[in-house]
């Protein structure tokens, strides 16, 4: 109790407050811009918080980051370019509603269930961290195999309408993600001699590319007929929000629930969340088929779980030093520095620092909801731009933001490469977000399926001795043979269904 | 004290140049008139990241101009060490270059060397580590290498980063020094320490060979023990491990190293000055600090000696690569 | 622009096919029976069995009276193709131009030409083209340190 005192002595300064309030704008920012991504804003961070005590030094990457994951919707919504990958799952769902004209629906569903969703993280993160911390501990090789696939299942569910197309995006995903050094023997596969190839298949880049540019290249070829597609005023964001959580306080609790399992298992972070709660939202849903044509029930499941999944990365990242996400991987060395060495003693060491970054993230969740509305203020100004006006901007920000991440002209060209493939992919009907995912959880497959094999010497049953491991392998092939089962019942039943791929 | 090593520095700069009958332009007295980028070949959030974002606070500290950290990450560092050396030589681009910049052309990953670089100033040394999980049965390192000589090949995995890594080699360098083969421990790839170090807590594999600052957290958390260091003496953060050579009469040492480099060819002048403003940031207490809260080893070498260092560390890691089977023909 | 199924399937199986073919000078991993090989394979025989599927599905649909290519109307219009290539060029200009000439003025010419082209009045694309690249160029370079080219500035700034 005394710690808690001690805490709220630290957190309720005006110094301290005014950094969470920087730091909240700054987030905002950079989350809402292409390209710059939450774990860029925690890097740009270190130096600063580098000459501050560690209350504010913390609070200021809390902060950031919460405002960031949010911000990243903004854009997605209004321009289909999510802000930062966490929004890429449900870029389209929100552009769709956008062009509904529920752009004001998207934004306060995203506002609200963003707070709220990262609200739910932040309590489990204060009140179960050290049990967590030793479930996602023991996640081997092995269970992330079983994830992987888990997850790539889900591009099956996002794109039900061509399932063919779809899953032919999702290989073209994972067959592009295979450019670069490979990540067991270290061998650069298809990279011709290049260096920059070497990298691989930078992600930002590339899903900026897929997204924006794709959509700008549509944009200017039908320049006078969309004279005013997305000009509609913004009015009260909250309206609706009232029946939008009575109808789906279910999705809710569901997306937070995902967002923070998944957030808390080191390596997996918002945007893996937020995939696996869009598409676990469309398997449950009562009406799957409104999914992609710019309904909210899949939003308020994904954008719950890209916030609550911030809070839980700290939760092996404070217990054992093993950062749950790329944002967390950069807060340790902070921590180190801070003199808050990650343990378990670390709540015994310096409880009120800890209860002092808990209630940062309760205030950042709770400061997010003024700012953010804010923040939607100011970029409704955009939509009064007329397009021809609009395009060419939107043009330069991907440039600036696709360079911005690999800081070369490669990551330009990758853009450009990219936005074309997805362009020409679109018009032929092959949905582009299995693809996007496929480069997501690509090197995470390989990465796991390979270091299972050594550890095995071979042998495949290995992937079900270890008993998490089994439930997963057992839960996935339950998965896959129901959906061979229901496309065969499909077809048996007479309707001209499409072709189902084999899994 | 560091004055005079600084205006030191600035003669021996000077009068190197005049020497060499360069005749500083008005634009490099001046340097930096404008933003530095420094590049680190690995990603934000680690070791050298960390490091690299401090130096770089101290240097724009000192010397008055934006020094800008900038992640070049991929291709196993090759890509970051590739925009360091073309980068132009005019102080405006300088870079963190590691381990890796000996060992990528013996794997035939790149052509770049030690000599594509102008060298300014080694900052960090870390031994490699013999970590292995809690409740393990082997309480020194002894006695994990009676089981490993006895066991047959394979019966124990280890990791640490990918393959071919620097902590790759120090386990074959000390299974070779025990008499074993390279591969009678299999070495399972791993994106980093971190991860391999969680592996090692979900019982996935059974040693790890990275440095006992990466292991810390998990040491601390009493789900990792520490049984020796390669190097020849004790890390003083974690004085209870003991070297190899006390646990086991094995005299095999080798380390992960990190410094500071410009492109080939960087005015003399130049270089003095950041080496001397290195050597500044160096003896900082904010950088002594930030090394001793992380466990990191602190090594000083200037231009001249860490291209000694350099070179040196190249022959051995070429002879140790070639021994492991690690090195491309 | 959309061609008829059977030939994206038949662009997606010759893709696949060079991948695979690609994968044959890999090297083995030592130790294992499964080297960088392998995910390419396995993804290049999936890909051209959806190829496959996609070429049956097609030629179906063709014999059902669907083109080999149906072409949008915007191609046929010299305005909007050119507005789609100008888009691809100026993206290229850049790549290639940036480094010698500077963030700052080439940006100019990329949001000015586009104006210019789309239809924007002379005095507003030149103002906002210079508006737009101040405020990205304060943002990202000096704000977020991120080493946008300089070019020709270089001495200036």
């Amino acid at each position: 109790m005394e710690a808690i005192a001690q805490a709220a002595g630290l957190v309720f300064q005006p110094y301290v407050l005014w950094v969470i309030f920087a730091s909240a704008v700054f987030g905002m920012f950079v989350g809402a811009m292409p390209g710059l991504t939450a774990t860029m804003a925690t890097a740009l961070l270190v130096p600063v918080t580098f000459f501050m005590d560690p209350v504010p030094a913390l609070g200021a990457i809390v902060t950031a980051t919460a405002m960031a994951i949010f911000a990243g919707d903004i854009p997605a919504a209004m321009l289909r370019i999510p802000g930062t990958p966490a929004s890429a799952a449900y870029t389209d769902e929100s552009y769709a509603m956008a062009r509904k004209g529920e752009l004001d629906l998207n934004l306060g569903v995203n506002l609200v269930f963003s707070v709220l969703g990262g609200l739910i993280g932040v309590a489990i993160l204060i009140l179960a961290t050290p049990v967590l911390a030793e479930i996602a501990i023991n996640f081997s090789s092995f269970e992330y195999f079983w994830l992987c696939l888990l997850g790539l299942t889900c591009a099956v569910f996002i794109a039900t309408d061509a399932p063919l197309k779809g899953f032919a995006s999702l290989l073209i995903g994972l067959a592009i993600g295979t450019v670069g050094i490979d990540p067991a023997a270290g061998f650069p596969r298809f990279t011709f001699g290049s260096v920059e190839l070497m990298a691989g298949i930078s992600f930002i880049p590339a899903m900026i590319g897929m997204f924006a540019l794709s959509e700008v290249l549509r944009g200017v070829v039908a320049i006078d007929r969309t004279a005013v597609p997305l000009a509609q005023r913004i009015g009260n964001i909250f309206r609706g929000i009232g029946s939008v959580t009575r109808r789906y306080w279910v999705n809710f609790f569901r997306g937070s629930g995902i967002g923070v399992a998944i957030g808390a298992l080191p390596g997996a972070g918002a945007d893996i969340a937020a995939w696996i709660s869009y598409a676990v939202s469309k398997r449950f849903s009562k009406e799957p088929e409104k999914f992609g044509t710019g309904h909210v029930e899949g939003v308020v499941d994904s954008t719950s779980a890209n916030n609550s999944a911030i809070a839980a990365a700290w939760i092996p990242a404070l217990v054992f030093g093993i950062p749950g996400d790329s944002i967390t991987a950069i807060v340790i060395g902070v921590l180190y520095m801070k003199g808050m060495n990650p343990g378990p003693t670390v709540f015994l060491q310096n409880p009120q620092l800890i209860y002092a970054v808990f209630m940062i993230f309760v205030l950042a969740n709770l400061f997010m909801l003024p700012i953010g509305w804010a923040a939607i203020k100011l970029a409704k100004q955009m939509l009064r731009v007329p397009r021809n006006v609009l395009l060419p901007i939107i043009l330069m920000c991907c440039v600036v933001g696709s360079y911005a991440m690999t800081n070369s002209f490669y990551g330009i060209a990758l853009m450009t490469v990219m936005g074309i493939l997805a362009w020409l992919m679109e018009e032929h009907g092959f949905p582009i977000a299995p693809a996007i995912l496929g480069l997501v959880l690509g090197e995470l497959l390989e990465q796991s399926f390979m270091t299972s094999m050594i550890k095995a010497d071979g042998a495949f049953l290995a992937f079900f001795h270890r008993p998490i491991a089994g439930v997963l392998g057992a839960i996935t092939i339950a998965v896959w043979v129901g959906m061979a089962w229901h496309s065969w019942k499909r077809r048996q039943g007479g309707v001209a269904g499409p072709v189902t791929p084999a899994p | 004290m560091t004055k005079l090593t600084r205006r030191a520095f600035a003669a021996t700069a000077a009068a190197a140049a005049a020497s060499a009958g360069l005749r500083p332009s008005f634009a490099q007295a001046n340097y930096p008139s404008r933003p530095v980028t420094v590049v680190v070949p690995w990603g934000a959030g680690g070791g050298t990241d960390a490091t690299a974002r401090i130096v770089a606070a101290l240097l724009e500290k000192d010397l008055g101009q934006p020094f800008n950290v900038v992640n070049r990450t991929g291709g196993s560092g090759v890509v970051g060490h590739s925009a360091i050396a073309t980068g132009a030589p005019d102080g405006y681009t300088i870079g963190m270059i590691t381990v890796e910049i000996t060992m990528m052309h013996w794997q035939g990953l790149t052509e770049l060397k030690p000599a594509s670089y102008t060298p300014l100033a080694l900052m960090n040394e870390d031994p490699p580590g013999v970590q292995v999980k809690a409740d393990s049965p082997y309480k020194t390192v002894k006695e994990l290498a009676d089981a490993i000589k006895a066991g047959p090949p394979g019966k124990f995995k280890a990791s640490g980063t990918g393959q071919g890594g620097i902590w790759h080699l120090a386990l074959v360098g000390w299974l070779q020094a025990m008499g074993l083969k390279a591969d009678h421990v299999p070495w399972v790839p791993s994106n980093g320490a971190a991860p391999a170090m969680q592996d090692l807590a979900a019982g996935g594999i059974d040693i790890v060979t990275c440095s006992v600052p990466e292991a810390r957290a998990m040491l601390d958390a009493g789900k990792a023990r520490s049984l020796a260091v390669m190097s020849p003496q004790r890390n003083p953060a974690f004085k209870d491990v003991p070297t190899l050579k006390e646990a086991m009469g094995i005299d095999y040492n080798t380390g992960a190293w990190r410094g500071i480099a410009a492109p080939k060819g960087l005015p003399a002048d130049i270089a003095g000055k950041l080496t001397a403003a290195l050597k500044k940031a160096y003896d900082s207490k904010e950088f002594k600090d930030f090394m001793n809260a992380r466990g990191f080893g602190m090594i000083w070498g200037d231009a001249a000696q860490f291209a000694k260092f350099m070179e040196e560390g190249d022959k051995k890691m070429g002879v140790a690569m070639k021994a492991a089977g690690l090195a491309r023909a | 622009m959309r061609a008829n199924d059977a030939l994206s399937g038949l662009v997606l199986i010759v893709l696949a096919a060079a991948m695979i073919a690609l994968t044959a000078s890999f090297p083995a991993f030592p130790g294992q029976k499964y080297g960088p090989s392998l995910f390419p394979r396995i993804l290049g025989v999936g890909i051209i069995i959806c190829g496959l599927m996609l070429v049956w599905s097609g030629l179906s649909a063709r014999r059902a009276g669907a083109p080999w290519v149906a072409v949008a109307p915007w191609v046929r219009d010299p305005w909007r193709a050119t507005s789609f290539l100008l888009v691809l060029a100026m993206l290229l200009l850049y790549i290639l131009a940036a480094e010698t000439i500077g963030f700052i003025p080439i940006a100019i010419v990329f949001l000015g030409g586009l104006f210019l082209w789309l239809g924007v009045r002379p005095l507003t694309a030149g103002a906002v083209a210079v508006a737009a690249t101040g405020a990205l160029f304060w943002f990202f370079a000096s704000m977020l340190r991120v080493p946008l080219p300089r070019g020709v500035l270089t001495g200036i700034m």
